[in-house]
């Protein structure tokens, strides 16, 4: 059960004044295959070229990285979306189906191509509707020649953490969006992992210093990681942490993530939510069991600080407020809402509206009514009010940026009050992903320099699929003069494959842009009282209940005939 | 509203006290017709006492047998009733639907009744009368007692009788809405009982029958289509889970695919809003109500319609052929006098016993 590590132990290419400016080239054929990471089930998993966990992308700041996709699931369309790179300039390369291309049909082929020129510790995955969980989804870390922390570490070892699903997102996400879960109680997963499996070993030497970079590639639960009797240093978000190593062979120590259970319904008790793995000094020793800990304390990323000590962005040009609840619409099922409106997929994918509307691309109304749109001007602050009026924990997630955390409240504190708030931090951590608490609010800030259509989402991918998303569209105008005829061909054949419009309003209406007429909507919503049927049946019954009685006083004052003979 | 007073628990209690009250002033009125303290006072008054110690021992005895039965119920049974209680509650609801619509009907018949337990009586009375050929201690004594005898036995089965309704009706309904029924059904039962006895305005009483009985037939009409409705709901939480309950009035607490209307107000099952309760005892109210609910309350009261005009039909199909009759060899006055005479005059003792004779 338990694998090495080696695997994903990478040469790391530390020749920091070599100037990087390579071509990195996938081929990615993406199917179906078995795979039985937690050792209690078999099941169908999407690998890539027949290998499941998937590769994990690496790649030094400035590639040049291609990825070419072909589907060959024979069932479902995929996409692949590249978690946390901003693609300046390649908005078209982000991903999200129906939003920046249409899906990828079985049998057809996509490429991806773009310029990486972040460092720093990523994932991809697919973002198709619900799809990753099923497995397709891997690290993606970019090397940075000039790392500040590169001398402080020794070694890199690359850590995922993910939860588990005996069952196909297709039959999880059917019961999940259904009448028969009003309350919208997300599936609980059968496990955790690490790496892809269970009681991973890592070889530590003693003495060196290692630089773990972890990712949280789960649909659903949150984990909290710790390492038995190892300090840990933060050394970047998301995900690069520093551990100086003990230079002590004569034990083992066992390192543990658990999933927060806050989300979880109903927890079976069959459920183990930890997931052990050891760093190993020596083979010969014993692996101890993790100690059991009687609360978890976490370090709150609210406090962390950039090492760039980019200013707090203080003049807001656009606020955004996005109220989040959780309602169902009337045919039954629980869906997730954005100032009321859950998130339908257009029926031309946003970008390419926004191509092919020339100066009307600035009119959010274009972009549908169910897509919660917002369209930016060009090199503004923006500000994203994100208001929780919901009792769960919401990582949310945008693409393109990241944004400075200027808010974050405690649980329960309501929504967000611009007369009540703390002062922020002169230099907020900056994040594409934050968790915001129960009850509470949170304030985002980033200026509008990525040109692009990009997703804000609560990355659960539960609520993802039950419309828990915003469309940013930014710059509309700036994109049309950046990718105006250079959509590549294979992009525009996924939609003719698939018979999608990739013209005009959401709808697909190219001469009244302002008429929705036939675009994608929600179910209606939940009627508040009597509707027609009700009256009928309520007038029915009392018509019925006045008829019995009068039938009922006919016989009783009938006179009663004696019985004579 | 349900948790202090269950309607169908009053109606069990109301109609059995007054199946033992109309009994009980039947032989009150028979002694002051054949014993009147005129005859003999001692023994006028030895038999009043015989019927009440009758009474009495028999309103005992049952209190004991309900005694017991309750805490069966309650501190075996209750806890594996829980588990399934929508099932429990609908079952019932519809049993107890049953048990009233039948009784509604006895009870629209009370002058009938009047008249079977007359004649009853009277037979016992004539069997003393009459020289049989069995004799024995036994016959004796039950003759010496007879007016503690009938009535004892009669409180008794009809306490068993109303024991077991209310255990089974009342078994999905709270503890705390029993004694109240209870007492007022009692009340009422014996009060009807009284009005009988004294011989009260024989048509404002039908008037009253009536009018109770249509209340009777709403709540049994409601009860229907409740229990309907808790079979639903039962199948719907086993869909839907444990969120149902969370979900309280709101969405999720009903199954939209089999709503006919939803009110997020005006829920029975919500304590605050108790006239809402009230509602849903008497008349079966609910604030979602589904095809099943609806349709089985119309159904129910298509069923009481049908039987009504079909025991009305069948009435006057046998006073036709009566009438035929007593045309073709007597008078055709007779019957009627007589049946005008027997609802004016209230209890004629006479009339039962020639009625027995005949």
């Amino acid at each position: 059960m338990a694998m090495s590590l080696s695997n994903f132990l990478l040469p790391i290419a530390l020749l920091a004044s070599i100037v990087h400016c390579a071509t990195v080239t996938h081929d990615f054929d993406i199917a179906w295959t078995y795979a039985n990471p937690d050792g209690q089930q078999t099941r169908s998993v999407i690998g890539i070229n027949g290998q499941w966990p998937v590769p994990p992308i690496v790649v030094t700041k400035g590639d040049q990285v291609i990825v070419n996709v072909k589907n060959s699931l024979g069932n479902e369309s995929t996409s692949l979306h590249f978690h946390g790179l901003y693609m300046n300039r390649t908005t078209h390369m982000d991903g999200p189906t129906a939003v920046t291309q249409c899906g990828i049909l079985p049998g057809s082929s996509f490429t991806y191509n773009f310029t990486v020129d972040q460092p720093g510790t990523y994932w991809y995955h697919s973002h198709e509707r619900g799809q990753y969980p099923d497995g397709l989804r891997g690290a993606f870390i970019v090397h940075d020649p000039e790392d500040p922390h590169k001398d402080l570490y020794d070694e890199e070892i690359v850590i995922t953490l993910s939860d588990w699903y005996h069952d196909l997102m297709h039959n999880l996400l059917a019961s999940f969006i259904s009448f028969a879960n009003p309350s919208g109680a997300e599936p609980v997963p059968q496990a955790a992992l690490f790496n892809d499996t269970q009681n991973l070993t890592v070889k530590i030497e003693p003495g060196k210093t290692y630089l773990f970079r972890m990712v949280n590639m789960g649909a659903f639960a949150a984990q909290y990681v710790w390492f038995e009797g190892h300090t840990m240093r933060i050394v970047e978000v998301d995900g690069v942490v520093l551990i100086t190593a003990k230079n002590d062979t004569s034990t083992n120590f066992a390192f543990v993530g658990s999933m927060d259970q806050d989300l979880f319904d109903a927890v079976p008790d069959s459920l183990n939510p930890n997931v052990t793995g050891w760093l190993v000094y020596d083979d010969t020793k014993e692996k101890p069991a993790p100690k059991e800990i009687d609360a978890f304390e976490p370090f709150d990323d609210f406090d962390l600080v950039p090492y760039d000590k980019e200013e707090l962005l203080d003049r807001v040009d656009r606020s955004i407020t996005l109220d989040l609840k959780m309602d169902n619409l009337n045919d039954g099922a629980n869906y997730a809402f954005f100032n009321d409106v859950t998130y339908v997929s257009p029926k031309v994918p946003t970008l390419y509206t926004v191509l092919s509307t020339g100066s009307n691309a600035t009119n959010p109304i274009i972009y549908g009514s169910n897509t919660n749109s917002f369209v930016l001007a060009q090199n503004e602050v923006v500000e994203i009010i994100l208001n929780n009026d919901d009792p769960g924990k919401h990582p949310f997630h945008l693409h393109g940026h990241a944004f400075q955390v200027v808010t974050r409240s405690a649980d329960d504190a309501g929504f967000y009050d611009p007369s009540n708030t703390t002062t922020p931090s002169a230099t907020p951590m900056r994040r594409d992903t934050i968790l915001v608490r129960p009850n509470g609010h949170t304030v985002l800030r980033f200026r509008s320099d990525n040109p692009g259509v990009w997703l804000f989402h609560c990355h659960i991918e539960w609520h993802v699929s039950s419309g828990l998303i915003a469309t940013i569209i930014e710059a509309p105008l700036a994109i049309q003069a950046q990718l105006s005829d250079r959509i590549p061909e294979d992009h525009w054949k996924a939609c003719q494959d698939g018979d999608v419009p990739t013209k005009g309003n959401a709808a697909g209406n190219t001469f009244d842009l302002l008429d929705l007429r036939g675009e994608n909507t929600s179910p209606g919503k939940i009627p508040a009282g009597f509707t027609a049927r009700g009256i009928v049946a309520l007038v029915f019954s009392c018509l019925a209940a006045f008829a019995g009685m009068g039938v009922i006083g006919w016989y009783g004052l009938k006179p009663v005939k004696n019985k004579t003979s | 509203m349900p948790n202090v007073f269950a309607v169908p628990v009053f109606f069990i209690c109301f109609r059995e006290c007054l199946e033992t009250s109309i009994i009980v002033s039947v032989l009150l009125a028979f002694l002051k017709q054949t014993l009147g303290p005129e005859h003999d006072a001692a023994v006028h008054k030895r038999l009043v006492r015989q019927i009440w110690y009758g009474v009495g021992a028999g309103v005992f005895i049952c209190l004991i047998i309900c005694a017991g039965v309750i805490g069966t119920f309650y501190t075996a049974g209750r806890n594996t009733f829980d588990a399934a209680e929508n099932i429990w509650e609908g079952v019932f609801a519809i049993l107890a639907s049953v048990i009233i619509t039948l009784m509604g009907a006895a009870l629209l018949r009370v002058s009938k009744l009047q008249d079977k337990w007359r004649v009853k009586i009277s037979k016992v009375l004539e069997q003393k009368d009459s020289k049989l050929p069995i004799k024995g201690k036994l016959k004796s004594w039950s003759e010496k007692y007879a007016m503690f005898i009938l009535p004892f036995v009669t409180v008794l089965r009809e306490g068993i009788e109303a024991v077991l309704f209310i255990a089974g009706v009342g078994l999905g309904l709270p503890a705390t809405s029993f004694p109240l029924a209870v007492l007022c059904g009692l009340g009422a039962g014996a009060l009807v009982g009284y009005l009988i006895y004294k011989g009260g305005n024989r048509t404002s009483l039908q008037i009253f029958l009536v009018v109770s009985t249509c209340f009777l037939y709403l709540v049994a009409a409601g009860l229907f289509s409740k229990g309907v409705w808790n079979l639903e709901q039962n199948a719907w939480v086993k869909i839907a889970g444990e969120g149902v309950a969370e979900a309280g009035s709101g969405p999720g607490s009903f199954n939209i695919n089999k709503s006919v209307w939803h009110v997020d107000c005006c829920s029975p099952q919500d304590g605050s809003s108790g006239g809402w309760g009230i509602f849903n005892s008497l008349f079966g109210w609910q604030n979602s109500a589904t095809y099943g609910s609806v349709i089985s309350y119309n159904l129910y009261w298509l069923a009481v319609i049908v039987g009504f005009a079909f025991l009305g039909w069948k009435e006057s199909k046998a006073g036709a052929a009566q009438n035929a009759e007593v045309t073709s060899d007597t008078s055709s006055g007779h019957e009627e006098l007589a049946g005008k005479k027997t609802s004016e005059e209230g209890i004629v003792i006479g009339s039962a016993v020639r009625e027995v004779v005949e």
